[in-house]
């Protein structure tokens, strides 16, 4: 029953490189990229300087998004995206000399990235730990892929200082911390909030609610209040230590989470970029675009940890919720053992007495003979229900054996048609073929299409739920239709039916499908192998 | 139903109604049937009043049925024993069977024609074994070490090697045995054994 705890996971896209070659569905993205790359590169020059291109580069944020929100398939549409642009702005000269290493510089990050993006996507995958909740990947890559890009240059301009224009190694660090800097700063002033709006526009997330005056007020206080404190240090002499915002930023993010904290970040970067965007010793402005991202770094990782904590929070909540009702089933189930047993004893004498008298009275009075074989039929049908809810409620630990599936069907309609009645919903069972036999744990299965009944009929509008089996060339098919609800109420039930019943058919091989049409008809289907089918 | 598929039964249960509703169901159908509520006075008069059949309830006061079962195997062997039970679980019905000797393992409320089918075997097989140890109880010490070799398919001079005694006496002990217990040949030596 391990099983149960899959479908609490969220689907997400396939991290796996399936193909590396873009869709149709693909191509707005890439043009709309191609696009964002073009105008952020030509933004990001007002900020460039010696040996790297710029300590402010936003086209890193489009391209993380992209691989994110894509998947990490489309690194080879990206690279050709970006060296399409960088032939028409003239950065790849074919007919110049140095358009290989111009023709490298534009692959790499780009590549990086993708490997990045695609390491951290697999690792998130395979991980238990605080590390594979969303949205602790993506900032895992939205730090590592620029780190990694940048290192990935380093050997390149140790090699060929000639080509990079910085000698020595205290310009190739400088060139390389630039290099860090400025797709950092890129990357978390666009990414969150560009795959944020995505998300928003499929419907993925949910829009947040509107915050409270009181917590907008906290945040406002405390970030001023951290300009004043930096202001005032600068104006004593102290220099310009940026460890106020910094708190301020963390602050923000930890307890309002992600959102906050990037539209704190986009406060810090709006009144700290315009300076350094004016001409300014290099030394200084680099000082001030450090402090920015470790800021981005810090209140980014705060808010993405603030957020992680309360996706944790509510999955507790709903486990905490299944755990309350599966301890309540549990209680109930001992009780019906209990209340059976209690019923077994009296009925075992009452169904012996009334069969002898039903045995006595077949030559009495015609009036006093019917009502003696009513009791005895009366008391001989309550024993065997008896029985069989005993077999279902008590503790087995039967191995799956071979089962006739119309046996199953019958335990089935045993346990269900009372329900269905008191629901006013009529329950019509196919006749089932009495060749089919399946591998089953009988209770447990009985207990799966029961659920998927009880459902229907919960669900059911026009007052009839069928139950078929059909034989398919994989197996058989265990079918549940139930029409539309037009007028009930919801009922106020938590789909555990459904996990248990999902967690149930997998562990007998099977599959289990819910289809609903336009017309409103819902379709559970149970597929099973059958015994002794090919394999 | 004849007399010889009928016999000595008798119920235990701690539900009097349905020890009582039991019995009389036998009695109906040509038993000789006595319902007992507690297992311990039906252990006392059990020596000089022994049954072909018990039928069991599994769980009762201070003795269970399969405590129960164990203590009347002591006093008698060819007593065959049907355990009745509200509380089934696969366990107790495998235990029934393989370690307590039980013929049948029934799930109240009972199924009548089954309980009325294991009763009539149980009756049967409790009247062939009582027949057999009868039909070797005359048998002195001697006879009957030679008795329990010649079933396991010894010849005489084997028996005469593991008693210590001549091949002669053994043929000797073989034709007392073949008188004392009416048989008629070796095979018919080994179906007393079972």
């Amino acid at each position: 029953m391990t099983t149960l705890a899959k479908p609490f996971v969220e689907p997400h896209t396939p991290s796996r490189a399936t193909t590396v070659l873009p869709t149709v569905a693909d191509l707005p993205w890439l043009v709309g990229y191609a696009l964002a790359f073009l105008a952020a590169h030509h933004i990001a020059a007002e900020w460039g300087g010696r040996g790297f291109y710029s300590l402010l580069y936003p086209a890193a944020g489009f391209r993380i998004a992209l691989l994110w929100r894509r998947g990490p398939r489309l690194t080879l549409a990206i690279i050709v995206a970006e060296i399409l642009v960088q032939i028409g702005t003239g950065v790849i000269d074919p007919r110049s000399a140095g358009w290989l290493t111009a023709l490298i510089g534009v692959i790499r990050p780009p590549l990086v990235y993708g490997l990045i993006v695609l390491l951290v996507r697999t690792m998130a995958d395979r991980a238990q730990t605080s590390m594979s909740v969303a949205p602790m990947p993506l900032g895992l890559a939205s730090v590592g892929a620029p780190a990694a890009a940048a290192l990935t240059a380093l050997p390149w301009s140790l090699l060929r200082p000639n080509l990079t224009g910085v000698s020595g190694l205290r310009e190739t660090v400088t060139s390389l911390t630039g290099f860090v800097v400025g797709d950092l700063l890129g990357v978390l002033l666009l990414a969150p909030p560009l795959l944020w709006v995505a998300d928003l526009a499929t419907g993925g997330t949910l829009r947040p609610g509107r915050p409270s005056m009181a917590s907008v007020a906290e945040a406002v206080v405390i970030l001023v209040a951290s300009f004043a404190i930096e202001i005032l240090l600068a104006r004593i002499g102290l220099g310009t230590p940026h460890t106020p915002v910094l708190l301020a930023v963390a602050w923000i993010g930890l307890r309002f989470g992600r959102l906050a904290s990037w539209l704190a970040i986009v406060v810090v970067a709006a009144m700290v970029l315009p300076q350094t965007a004016m001409p300014m010793d290099m030394g200084g402005r680099l000082a001030l675009h450090m402090s920015l991202a470790s800021i981005m770094v810090v209140g980014y990782l705060a808010g993405s940890f603030a957020d992680a904590q309360a996706r944790v929070r509510v999955d507790l909540e709903r486990r905490d919720r299944l755990l309350f009702q599966a301890e309540r089933l549990k209680t109930l189930r001992a009780m019906s053992v209990a209340v059976i047993h209690e019923i077994s004893q009296p009925l075992s004498t009452l169904a012996i007495e009334a069969k002898h008298l039903h045995e006595l009275t077949v030559s009495a009075d015609v009036e006093i003979a019917t009502t003696a074989a009513l009791i005895d039929r009366k008391a001989a049908a309550l024993s065997t229900l008896v029985r069989r809810l005993r077999r279902f409620g008590g503790r087995t630990v039967d191995v799956p054996t071979p089962l006739p599936l119309a046996t199953l069907i019958d335990t089935v309609a045993a346990l269900a048609r009372p329900e269905a009645k008191s629901h006013g919903v009529t329950l019509s069972i196919d006749a089932v073929a009495p060749d089919l036999v399946i591998l089953a744990q009988e209770v447990e299965l009985a207990q799966a299409i029961v659920n998927l009944v009880r459902n229907a009929v919960q669900a059911c509008g026009n007052g009839t739920v069928t139950l078929g089996v059909t034989r398919t060339n994989r197996g058989v098919e265990l079918v549940v239709v139930n029409g539309s609800r037009s007028t009930r109420p919801e009922q106020p039930g938590m789909g555990v039916g459904t996990l248990v019943a999902r967690a149930i058919v997998e562990a007998h091989g099977g599959t289990l499908s819910r289809v609903t049409d336009t017309a409103g008809n819902t379709r559970a289907t149970i597929a099973l192998p059958l015994v002794g089918e090919p394999e | 139903m004849t007399d010889t598929a009928c016999g000595m039964v008798y119920v235990v249960d701690d539900d009097q109604d349905l020890g009582a509703a039991v019995a009389r169901l036998l009695r109906r159908h040509g038993h000789v049937a006595e319902p007992f509520l507690d297992p311990a006075p039906l252990l006392e008069v059990y020596e000089r009043a022994p049954a072909h059949c018990i039928v069991t309830d599994v769980m009762m006061g201070e003795i269970d049925g399969f405590d129960f079962a164990d203590r009347v195997r002591l006093l008698d062997p060819a007593v065959a024993i049907i355990f009745m039970t509200a509380w089934p679980t696969t366990a107790n019905a495998v235990d029934s069977v393989r370690r307590y000797g039980g013929l049948d393992y029934l799930e109240k409320p009972i199924d009548e024609d089954r309980l009325l089918a294991a009763i009539t075997e149980g009756v049967a097989w409790s009247k062939a074994q009582r027949s057999a140890l009868a039909r070797t109880a005359g048998l002195t010490p001697r006879q009957r070490q030679v008795f329990d070799l010649l079933v396991k398919g010894h010849n005489n001079q084997a028996i005469a090697a593991a008693l210590d005694i001549s091949p002669k006496t053994v043929e000797d002990h073989r034709a007392a045995i073949v008188a004392k217990t009416g048989t008629n040949g070796i095979a018919q030596l080994i179906a007393l054994a079972r």
